[in-house]
């Protein structure tokens, strides 16, 4: 068992970004990274923080009560449970593998959260030089960016970045939506908001 | 196994990690090496290149791969496959580490010294290829197993939870402090220690020089005793460790199938113990050091270097600091050969500055290679976090604290 204040899933820009505001304010955070992320993020700093970084493992499985996610399981820390306070969902959207589509559907496969998407397949994708309807699904979120599970709010989880519905990575100012974004959730779980 | 090449999305991401192309550029890359060149391999053998000898099989572009690609896997299988290689006596030498083992610590007396001289190592340097600059590693005047059958191995039965050490080559023939550090350890913490009947070297020297099929002979017997054992495998190297547990099969193809839940690192196994509350541990007083934490590249790609953080971080006495996750350059042999000697000293290099800017008192690594590695580039002092534990608790106490409930 490990017990942190906050575990971040997603080494990427939101994650990074988030987990070190946290850790620079005190609390105790740990990244799970399923690989490195093409932003490229800043893990130096982090690390001489104290933060911890899981590299190149991913979270299997969590466990739910009651409205709240308690802890996660990874694939390179078997039986050992990570608990934490809150939790920050950065998983990205397509090629980082946050949100999965087949023929049918789009989903989020971690956890199975809600997704916001258009229904009509035809509507995901369009020519090639037109918006892509596909580049804002994601994950279905509340006004403090907590995802829905079967349309019940989780109180401790924060979707943060691409994965939200609605973030739409191809937009020019996407980026300093996502850090002010992340600012958000950071200064919420720090009771700053 | 699985083919994950075609999980490949040509994202390049390993190719920026890969320490060996950061040094040099005759070397084709990751990417490229691994799953762009097997589909060409898959077609013919001519497509097979002998430079992917040049992978250190550090696996970090497994670690950063986004894409869950087994990378390094896909390079070691085709060298396994396709390397024809005749290995000199140099790489038999430094691969048969149980037969070179055994042969040097009845003499190590004559040994080490002989092996200390200017002028034996510039023989060596010209007639074998063992750069001049190495340092080898000192042989030991005893091995460990006849270190343990004579002190250790009696007070062993009065235990009654019991684990089984897979002590490794180095320890037993370099090394046997460690091994002798991880008995006292474990036997304060309430466990009694095993050797395992013929241990043999887990491979990895061989693996790295070329010689596939005496590495998969030794995969089958280890397989074979430790099947025979029960209770928890450990190891106090994170490369025998990685070696039994993820390479015999994905690079050798053995099965460990029946083994591979009970192998674990010390560090892992000890962290779980505490924090499941099934050991206490009883620190010294007024203790005090300042470490810097290497993780060695198959600790990295195990992902367990956290439990050494966490484990360590319990030291009231320590200040720890964890070091950029880099590749010391050695990777087992490969850093003694005069033709690589240049290249694992420039891999290396950014590890080397990081811990002289930090002066830690020592540095903290599981892996004996970087342990060389880093002991002969920059001078600083190398302990496996095993050592280190050993010596920050107070064993008595701690000892106290674990014997087992009177009935």
């Amino acid at each position: 068992m490990m017990k942190f204040d906050t575990i971040i899933i997603g080494g990427g820009l939101a994650g990074m970004h988030t987990a070190c505001r946290l850790q620079k304010s005190g609390q105790r955070t740990v990244v799970i990274s399923k690989g490195i992320s093409l932003h490229k993020p800043d893990f130096s700093e982090y690390r001489s923080l104290g933060g911890r970084i899981l590299m190149g493992d991913s979270v299997i499985r969590g466990e739910f009560e009651g409205g709240n996610i308690l802890a996660v399981y990874t694939e390179n820390l078997g039986q050992n449970r990570l608990e934490a306070d809150n939790f920050i969902l950065a998983s990205g959207k397509f090629l980082s593998g946050g949100l999965v589509a087949d023929m049918e559907q789009i989903y989020e496969p971690l956890f199975g959260l809600d997704v916001e998407y258009d229904r009509d397949r035809n509507h995901w994708f369009a020519p090639f030089d037109e918006h892509q309807g596909f580049m804002s699904f994601g994950v279905k979120a509340d006004e403090l960016s907590r995802p829905f599970l079967n349309g019940r709010i989780i109180i401790n989880l924060y979707a943060a970045g691409e994965i939200l519905a609605g973030v739409d990575p191809t937009e020019t100012d996407s980026v300093g939506k996502i850090l002010a974004h992340t600012e958000a959730i950071a200064d919420r779980i720090l009771g700053n908001a | 196994m699985e083919n994950s090449l075609d999980q490949c999305i040509k994202c390049a991401e390993c190719t920026v990690y890969c320490p060996v192309l950061k040094a040099t550029d005759s070397y084709p890359g990751p990417k490229k090496a691994g799953p762009d060149g097997e589909r060409l391999r898959l077609k013919d053998r001519v497509f097979f290149e002998d430079n992917l000898k040049m992978c250190l099989n550090c696996k970090r572009c497994e670690v950063v791969c986004p894409s869950g690609v087994k990378i390094a896997d896909i390079i070691q299988r085709a060298r396994h496959r396709h390397g024809r290689p005749i290995p000199g006596i140099r790489d038999m030498m430094l691969a048969s580490t149980d037969l070179t083992g055994s042969l040097a610590v009845p003499f190590s007396g004559i040994i080490n010294p002989v092996l200390k001289n200017g002028a034996v190592r510039a023989v060596l340097d010209c007639t074998l290829g063992i750069d001049r600059h190495c340092t080898l590693p000192e042989y030991a005047q005893e091995t460990f197993e006849s270190i343990f059958k004579k002190r250790f191995s009696r007070q062993q039965q009065s235990y009654p939870r019991k684990v089984n050490y897979f002590h490794g080559c180095y320890v037993n023939y370099n090394y046997p402090q460690l091994g002798s550090d991880f008995v006292k350890l474990m036997n304060a913490l309430g466990f009694g220690v095993s050797l395992i009947r013929d241990e043999r070297c887990c491979g990895v020297p061989l693996m790295s020089n070329g010689m596939f099929k005496q590495a998969t002979r030794n995969a089958e017997s280890n397989v074979n005793v430790l099947s025979g054992t029960e209770g928890p495998v450990i190891a106090t190297s994170s490369t025998c460790l990685f070696t039994m547990r993820d390479e015999y099969p994905a690079v050798l193809g053995v099965d460990n199938s029946s083994i591979r839940e009970r192998l674990t690192l010390a560090v892992k196994f000890i962290y779980e113990s505490v924090s499941s509350g099934k050991v206490r541990l009883a620190f010294r007083e007024g203790w005090k050091a300042r470490a810097a934490y290497h993780v060695p590249c198959h600790m990295e790609r195990l992902g367990w270097g956290i439990f050494t953080l966490e484990l360590l971080g319990m030291i009231p006495g320590l200040e720890l600091m964890e070091l950029d996750s880099n590749c010391c350059g050695m990777a087992g042999t490969y850093g003694f050969k005069k033709e690589n000697y240049g290249l694992s000293q420039q891999i290396g290099s950014a590890l080397f500055s990081q811990i002289s800017g930090r002066n830690p008192d020592f540095v903290i690594c599981e892996c004996e290679t970087c342990k060389w590695q880093i002991e002969m580039s920059t001078g600083y002092k190398v302990l496996n976090p095993v050592s280190l534990l050993a010596e920050a608790l107070d064993l008595k106490k701690t000892a106290k604290l674990n014997q087992p409930a009177l009935p």
